[in-house]
């Protein structure tokens, strides 16, 4: 450090020095200090903030795609998640019409910010997942086998559990009704109780079970009990904790239903992907 | 100097703690210890941060002027927060989502501005920077205490291994969901402080007044 | 008198100087509980009164006898029911097949009996981990093992699921005694209620074992749940469809812990510790007060998405632990407010608390627990507050 201390004794040397030698508790040097201290500490932190961000946005980003990866069931830890997630066809859906949009780039498109955003985005008045606001678009995942047939379509949800929202990924197979696996990757439920949803042995319960009967009726729920439409449409329900249960099983029929995902899943039925 | 580097250094731990004696800290010592490793990365980032702090507004002590001083200091430790902050997200991301905000909040933490007040601005830069490692470490050894208990009996693991395994997964261990609370950090660090003062009882404090007893027989 | 001849010939050996001094407090816990306490006050210028704490505790505990009855009958009631559709199983069936009882439900002996095989486990766990720690920091401590253990284990076991696991249990009870009472110096300086620290510690730490709605009937596989819960799900009417009509649960013929099912043996055991002087009045009037009121007014408001919001105050009165709590918790001396003003707003505090918890707190349906833990850390608060207006009341007279 260039201002290591003076001792009184020293002759003050240079401008600098004589400035240093000034009383401590003089206005000139008060101001000095804090002007000198400012300049210093503000070129060290955005220095480093500018240096760091490119390393700061790779892993936000990756983290999401780990995500992405995990819920359709090929993430490996050591292999670069740039280079598997590149497998993801990205697209942006409108979900009224169930049809991919030009309108937005998917790799830019940020899903939470378009929910926020009045131009882009509904207020809700039947809002059983408890989201006030739903984004009129939203980023949709696809994944192709080597034949560049579909594979799997991961669709991102949310809503409210007990004490946060619940933020997501539902996998669905190429028919658009068997369900491959869920996973949240945001939440603050209950540690124990509802944070269970992360629990492997829960998540696995979901894996082949089926979202709409034959009428396509949509039949999927998470309840304690199972439903009449039987042991294919019902998750388990978490123990001791069905308030975080009945969020899940209310967002989850919420997005696969008509005001969700449903024009999608009928368009992916009708084969049109 | 009535203290020698190395009392400087071991003092902080038992003797002169900054949690369990001087109880500060206190709220991220709450908020971050439901998982061990979490702990560890928050008890060497306050430590790096209180060393250098120290180190440096030690290096610049005489040229502080006394009415702008704890803006000085605050300037100083904020900007090495978040170059703490930078270096997490960019190379420890998934540790620096658990701790958040709190690392944010090591600016407030009683512990930095309190060994740069108390000590720093009095001691060379050197013995600052012991200081402030050892202050540092005092308050890491108690995050460790409370984490391996909250992590090894809230989720039967230890830095994510798992030594007792958990009936949710097939084992036999019952958690204690309490542990994994921040309110449950208050009973063991008040269980710590008892050990502590219970072992060296020059640390308890004399009291303010005292219940009348009569002597029953 | 062999017996008492016994004690005064080991007496000299306990007492200072003696070679087990140091177990002063385990002879005087013995010695105690079959004879008098040794000190009563009974000269100027202690108030003299025949009432020793001994006697407080004794008739405490002899309060709770209705809730043991019925609660016991009513978890052999609900466990007898259920095993007409899931079966028996398990040590206690054994037992009962031995005797040749039977799993009648309409046998009160039956009833009974099955419900004992539940509450005696735990109670003996109770009596025996809470009273090895009370012991240990009498002995280090040099105080008395006091009599207000008995109470403390009898709530604490009333206050239990029938299911709770012997262990949790053990360590429920040994972090209420520790916790709640030994760390500020014994019975009597302890601002929590201990029975209710060593519940909540349970409630928070294995909230799996100890709320949902598995864990009140204890046969495997049949559910139930309680009637908060119940009426939190979807509104107090569908309790009748789930079989609870509202005098099932005023005597007690519902889910839940148990000693804490029946209103009326709570009522009881209140007029008891009533008689006896033993009970604040003054306390029980203030949480009916503020239940009734803070129910009333969430009536008048109401909700369409919250049908708890409906919940009239009698339903309040008979379901969940409000009655047990009002009256074995609320009125409790220690933890509570000391000043007769304060013990009014101490039990509208209480009673406005259980009715918030239960009807806006989405997390916890049942609010008694925590609505007196709140209750009691405000405590002393309110008798600085009441002390401190009393004091400026009387300055006025001085000017």
């Amino acid at each position: 450090m260039s201002e290591e201390t003076n001792t009184p004794q020293e002759q003050p040397k240079g401008p600098i020095g004589r400035f240093l030698a000034l009383p401590t508790d003089s206005v000139p040097k008060t101001v000095f200090v804090a002007v000198t201290l400012c300049l210093i500490a503000s070129m060290i932190v955005s220095a480093a903030a500018v240096s760091l961000r490119p390393l700061q946005e790779i892993n936000a980003q990756q983290d999401k795609q780990i995500n992405i990866l995990q819920v359709a069931g090929i993430y490996d830890p050591e292999a670069d998640v740039i280079e598997s997630f590149a497998a993801f066809e990205p697209h942006v859906l409108e979900l009224s019409t169930g049809e991919f949009t030009d309108a937005f780039d998917p790799a830019t498109f940020d899903d939470r910010a378009a929910a926020d955003d009045p131009a882009t985005s509904v207020a809700l008045d039947d809002d059983p997942a408890g989201i006030v606001r739903q984004g009129e678009f939203v980023t949709v995942y696809l994944l192709r086998d080597d034949a560049g047939d579909l594979d799997k379509v991961i669709l991102p949800i949310h809503g409210y559990g007990l004490w946060s929202t619940l933020y997501g990924f539902i996998a669905l197979e190429e028919n658009g009704n068997d369900i491959y696996g869920l996973q949240f990757y945001e939440h603050a439920e209950t540690p124990g109780l509802g944070a269970e949803v992360d629990n492997p042995r829960w998540k696995a319960l979901w894996n082949g079970k089926r979202l709409m009967d034959e009428n396509g009726e949509l039949q999927i729920s998470v309840t304690k009990a199972v439903p009449a439409a039987g042991a294919d449409y019902h998750i388990d329900a978490l123990a001791g904790a069905t308030l975080t249960t009945n969020g899940v099983n209310n967002l989850v029929r919420f997005w696969m239903g008509e005001a969700g995902f449903g024009p999608f899943l009928e368009n992916l039925k009708a084969g049109e992907l | 100097m009535a203290q020698t580097r190395r009392e400087m250094l071991i003092d902080p731990m038992v003797d002169n703690n900054p949690i369990t004696l001087q109880v500060l800290g206190i709220c991220s010592a709450l908020a971050v210890t439901s998982s061990l490793k979490v702990a560890l990365v928050m008890a060497i980032a306050v430590t790096t941060v209180t060393a250098f702090s120290s180190m440096f507004i030690s290096m610049i002590r005489n040229h502080i002027p006394g009415s702008i001083r704890i803006i000085v200091q605050m300037v100083i430790i904020a900007s090495l927060v978040i170059l703490v902050d930078q270096m997490l997200k960019a190379y420890a991301f998934e540790i620096s989502k658990t701790l958040s905000v709190f690392v944010g909040l090591i600016i407030t933490n009683c512990i930095v501005m309190g060994r740069a007040e108390a000590f720093a601005m009095k001691n060379p830069p050197l013995d600052s920077f012991v200081d402030g490692i050892g202050n540092g470490l005092g308050y890491g050894l108690i995050l460790m205490l409370v984490g391996i208990i909250r992590e090894l009996f809230g989720s039967g693991s230890l830095l994510g291994y798992t030594i007792l395994p958990t009936v949710n997964n097939g084992g036999w261990y019952v958690p204690n969901g309490l542990l994994l609370l921040p309110p449950s950090a208050f009973f063991i660090i008040g269980l710590l402080i008892w050990a502590f003062r219970t072992w060296k009882p020059e640390q308890v404090e004399e009291r303010e007044f005292k219940i009348q007893t009569v002597d029953a027989h | 008198m062999g017996l008492r001849n016994f004690f005064d010939r080991i007496e000299p050996d306990f007492e200072k100087g003696g070679k087990w001094e140091r177990f002063f407090p385990i002879y005087e816990m013995i010695e105690s509980f079959i004879y008098t306490p040794k000190t009563v006050t009974t000269v100027a210028p202690h108030a003299r009164s025949y009432v020793d704490m001994k006697r407080i505790m004794t008739y405490v505990v002899l309060a709770t006898i209705p809730c043991i009855l019925v609660g016991t009958y009513n978890v052999g009631l609900q466990t007898n029911n259920a095993i007409a559709d899931f079966g028996a199983s398990g040590w206690r069936a054994a037992v009962i097949d031995a005797l040749g009882i039977g799993f009648n439900p309409n046998n009160p002996l039956a009833n009974i009996l099955h419900g004992m095989m539940y509450f005696l486990p735990i109670y003996i766990t109770t009596l025996v981990a809470g009273g090895i720690f009370e012991v240990v920091f009498a002995t280090v401590r040099r105080h008395e093992v006091n009599e207000g253990f008995l109470v403390t284990s009898m709530l604490y076991a009333l206050i239990m699921p029938a299911t709770t696991p012997l262990w949790q249990v053990a360590l429920g009870i040994i972090f209420g005694v520790v916790i709640g009472k030994e760390v500020f110096g014994g019975t009597g300086k302890n601002f929590l209620n201990p029975a209710l620290t060593g519940r909540a510690f349970l409630y928070f730490a294995y909230p799996a074992q100890l709320s949902g709605d598995s864990v009140w009937v204890p046969v495997d596989g049949f559910t139930g749940a309680t009637a908060l819960a119940v009426s939190a799900a979807d509104g107090y009417q569908a309790l009748a469809a789930q079989g609870m009509s509202w005098w099932d649960s005023f005597i007690g013929f519902i889910p839940g812990s148990m000693g804490e099912t029946s209103t009326l043996a709570a009522l009881i055991g209140l007029a008891f510790l009533m008689v006896t002087k033993i009970a604040n009045y003054r306390m029980v009037v203030g949480c009916m007060g503020g239940m009734i009121g803070f129910s009333l007014l969430l009536n008048l408001i109401g909700s369409d998405t919250n049908p708890m919001f409906a919940m009239p105050w009698y339903w309040h009165l008979v379901v969940g632990g409000y009655a047990f709590g009002l009256v074995f918790m609320v009125t409790e001396p220690v933890s509570g407010s000391h000043t007769n003003a304060g013990r009014y707003i101490y039990g509208a505090l209480i009673g406005f608390m259980v009715v918030m918890i239960r009807v806006i707190n989405p997390a916890f349906p049942e609010g008694m627990m925590l609505a007196i833990l709140f209750g009691n850390v405000f405590a002393p608060l309110i008798d600085y507050f009441v002390v401190q207006a009393n004091i400026r009341r009387r300055a006025k007279r001085h000017v």
